[in-house]
């Protein structure tokens, strides 16, 4: 089969930097996770009073998982095992989908089809690419989990568990290629599985039986309609039994089979769902290069938006723990250590939330900007700017667009946070506190965005992975560098670091000024550059 | 008259470098008002590059472009009022249908009465026989060449770049885009067309411009062009002897091909061999005028018998522009 040796290696060629990186990240995130819990948590009775804590607040359940008792490697699952679920499916959903819908979407399938291979081999590459993705993936965590001291047995088991994840979302991402048109579409599709299965596990482990000294959750019936649902049902490290991953392993076959019949009765470049049509005529609100800078971007706000409302909600809803163990509690002094802020508990646990909700908001000034170069990347960009519009006025219209959506993410999650507590009574002022927090998460958003555009006006082919690269070293910096315990200079370098402290005794805009200023100075240095630069595609 | 009308374009010792290849290296541009400009060359030659810097899209090196007499760079946006653009290779945004691009690239450039552009609109859509309802990524190559022509044509301008404008559309489409420019021209446009289709810039243009490795080669109207090259003559072989042959003044490169006799002869010249062709009593004579073919042959064929290598017009093309192009 030299055909299939080709394929194979044609992908692993393709992904080799892309596939490691991931691998690397999260590995590492395993390792520093155990090590940083085991410093922050490395006693029993503390460990004791943040589970207590979490089953009596299903909001935190929802986001990590069903405690299985305060013992050291059970806290580490249930802190951070869903996430790492949710990470390994996004993974496979964008791996089988770029060397599948999209391979077919740009007509590169229909070259390697005109060869003398059968049809299903490259779907087979792909698949079989995907499953050696999914097997370093659990090598790499679980090495990395006895690298930290934990049990080899439960090692092994989160490695596998994690993988047979992967695999389920592998052949969702698949299938989402047999069924929609695009490569968007099918990313999208895929990673809203991925999403999906998370919420579901986490509303059954929302809803599942608590036990009578707070430490253990028995999920109920919806955490076993998410593959998510069924990795953490084989409880590393505690039950440790791998017989729940069977239904990973089955989905997976079902769905990758389904995927081959499709494939095998349809044409070449066609989908289940074919092509929508649309107007034949715009309106009146595509006239200008804002409209169109709008249109192009309105469906991913509106899928940030939604992240923020339920990051909001999630966090307003933790209200109610605020009067049950007072502001003295260990877990406070935790998440200020987290967020340097707020005086009250529920206040301090309102600050992480909006940190999380900034750097959704900076998330979405980024790509506002690689929307920009996207434009420019495919020649689109050509026809408007072969018209008479500006090429200043062209970048502030995407801008623009980044700056709206920036204030939309932020005020959906205001608005949700502020209901969400209203809805369980919390304490005073909590609306309060919500819009003020999401108001101080406003400058590092706009710093990243003009940032973002500078790059894109100096080195424009750099744009998409120098903006996600600096807001997820951002991102990590400023959340973690205090936990892992990097040196000052290093978490000063990240703009959420100088997030304005708006809440507690000791609030501060300073840092919000500052960032501001030096937005805007990008932000004027991107326009003036902008018009000496070519328009080019590379 | 000609006081009032001045050059549309003009272009003086233009250069443009992308590392240390140079696409353009001294070209020169003239196009008048009311002509059809023929803008020749093979790929790479730079005619891209020459209309990208036309259109302010990219700075050139060296050298000055002007259109309308304006700064190509710095007066962009007035220019850009005046002018309409179809690239080469028409890229359209996905999710907007192909009547959403046009609207949408039609408001950009000014709609000055809602009801003349409805109007054309429909015309434009019925003659290339374009579905405007459809998404742009459904488009096939054709297909999105004529959402970029209907554009263009639908709101009138004053000059027209057009950038291989033709490239994937059917003969029947090609027929209806040449229709259409000649109205756009009657009403009064100029037009700049670059192609490598020789017959197309035959049928439409005035004038050429031949460019080379990024410099004009070869610039006047195609009836300047003829008389600089040799007309093809040819008749039976049957009861000739070599010596008549010989005897046919200015005839050159004589050849005896299955059963007829071929030269050329300088198309000043023709004259002067015909009473000699009438004195042999020639059966199934033919006269072939030099078709653009040979013009452009002239300056590029003879290359491939040089010592120079036939792919070093290939080799100026920017080394982004080919990636770009494979790339997508």
């Amino acid at each position: 089969m030299t055909g299939l040796g080709s394929l194979l290696r044609q992908r692993i060629r393709r992904d080799r930097v892309q596939v490691l990186s991931w691998l690397l990240a999260i590995g590492a995130l395993v390792f520093f996770a155990a090590t940083a819990l085991e410093d922050n948590f490395g006693g029993q009775a503390q460990r004791e009073v943040l589970l207590r804590l979490a089953t009596a607040n299903p909001a935190i359940v929802v986001l990590r998982g069903p405690p299985q008792g305060a013992d050291f490697d059970a806290l580490f699952i249930f802190s951070i095992f869903a996430f790492l679920g949710l990470l390994a499916g996004l993974v496979n959903t964008f791996l089988a989908v770029r060397h599948f819908r999209a391979e077919e979407e740009t007509g590169r399938a229909e070259l390697v089809a005109a060869t003398p291979i059968p049809r299903l081999l490259p779907l087979t590459a792909t698949l079989l690419w995907g499953l050696i993705v999914n097997l370093l993936l659990a090598l790499m965590v679980s090495g990395c989990c006895v690298a930290a001291g934990l049990d080899v047995a439960g090692s092994i088991l989160t490695g596998v568990a994690l993988g047979a994840i992967g695999i389920s979302f592998l052949a969702v991402g698949l299938l989402a290629s047999e069924l929609m048109l695009t490569s968007r579409a099918a990313n999208g599709i895929a990673a809203g599985t991925v999403v999906l299965a998370y919420l579901a596990r986490g509303v059954g482990d929302a809803l599942g039986a608590v036990s009578d000294d707070g430490l253990f959750v028995t999920s109920a019936w919806p955490s076993w309609l998410s593959p998510i649902g069924w990795g953490l049902a084989s409880h590393p490290f505690t039950a440790n039994d791998a017989t729940p991953l069977v239904l990973n392993v089955g989905l997976a076959t079902v769905l990758v089979a389904s995927a081959c019949l499709l494939h095998v009765r349809r044409d070449s470049g066609a989908s289940v769902f074919g092509a929508g049509r649309g107007r034949a005529t715009a309106r009146a609100t595509l006239s200008g290069s804002l409209g169109l800078a709008w249109r192009l971007q309105w469906p991913s706000v509106i899928g940030w938006a939604l992240g923020a409302a339920l990051l909001g909600a999630f966090g307003g809803a933790l209200g109610t723990i605020a009067g049950s163990d007072g502001a003295t509690n260990p877990i406070a002094e935790q998440l200020r250590a987290l967020s340097g802020d707020g005086e009250s508990l529920s206040q301090a646990f309102l600050s992480v939330i909006f940190t999380a909700v900034g750097i959704l908001a900076a998330g979405c000034a980024v790509q506002a900007v690689i929307r920009a170069r996207q434009e420019e990347a495919v020649t689109t960009a050509e026809l408007v700017l072969a018209a008479p519009v500006r090429r200043v006025r062209w970048l502030a219209d995407y801008l623009a667009v980044g700056i709206a959506a920036v204030l939309i993410v932020l005020i959906v999650a205001a608005v949700a946070a502020s209901l969400s507590a209203a809805a369980v009574d919390a304490e005073e002022g909590a609306a309060r506190d919500a819009f003020a927090s999401a108001l101080a998460q406003l400058p590092a958003a706009l710093l990243y965005l003009s940032l973002v555009a500078l790059v894109f006006v100096l080195w424009p082919r750099f744009t998409a992975p120098v903006g996600w690269g600096v807001l997820v070293a951002g991102a990590f910096l400023g959340l973690f560098g205090k936990l892992v315990g990097l040196p000052e200079w290093a978490e000063n370098l990240s703009p959420f670091s100088h997030t304005p402290v708006a809440l507690g005794t000791e609030v501060d805009w300073s840092g919000g000024f500052v960032m501001i200023a030096l937005a805007l100075v990008a932000g004027v240095g991107a326009s003036v550059l902008l018009e000496r630069r070519d328009i080019a595609s590379m | 008259m000609f006081g009032f009308m001045s050059t549309v374009i003009q272009a003086r010792n233009l250069q443009k470098h992308f590392g240390r290849v140079h696409a353009l290296d001294g070209l020169d541009l003239d196009v008048q008002p009311g002509e059809i400009h023929g803008f020749l060359g093979p790929n790479g030659a730079g005619k891209s590059t020459t209309i990208r810097i036309l259109l302010g899209l990219a700075r050139p090196t060296g050298g000055e472009a002007t259109v309308f007499g304006q700064n190509s760079r710095t007066d962009a946006v007035s220019i850009h009022c005046r002018l309409a653009y179809v690239p080469g290779d028409v890229s359209l945004w996905p999710n907007l249908t192909g009547g959403e691009a046009i609207d949408l690239l039609s408001r950009l450039r000014g709609i000055r009465s809602r009801d003349e552009y409805d109007r054309r609109k429909r015309h434009l859509l019925d003659v290339f026989e374009l579905d405007p309802s459809k998404k742009g990524r459904t488009y096939s190559k054709g297909n999105r060449q004529k959402v970029a022509l209907v554009a263009a044509f639908a709101v009138p301008a004053e000059l027209y770049l057009l950038d291989e404008p033709t490239s994937g559309l059917d003969p029947l489409m090609e027929a209806v885009f040449r229709r259409e420019l000649s109205e756009r021209v009657a009403d009064g446009g100029t037009v700049l067309l670059s192609s490598h289709i020789l017959s197309e810039v035959e049928q439409l243009c005035s004038r050429v411009s031949i460019i080379r490795a990024g410099r004009r080669v070869e610039e006047g109207s195609l009836a300047e062009l003829r008389r600089l090259t040799r007309t093809e003559v040819s008749f039976s072989a049957a009861n000739l002897t070599e010596a008549d042959l010989a005897g046919i003044p200015a005839a050159r490169d004589v050849r005896i091909d299955s059963g007829r006799v071929a030269f050329t002869v300088d198309s000043a010249t023709l004259l002067e061999a015909l009473p000699v062709l009438a004195a042999l009593r020639v059966e199934g004579l033919t006269i072939t005028p030099p078709s653009l073919e040979e013009l452009f042959l002239r300056h590029y064929g003879l290359d491939r018998n040089d010592a120079q290598p036939p792919t070093a017009a290939v080799a100026a093309e920017p080394a982004h522009a080919r990636h770009a192009r494979s790339g997508r």
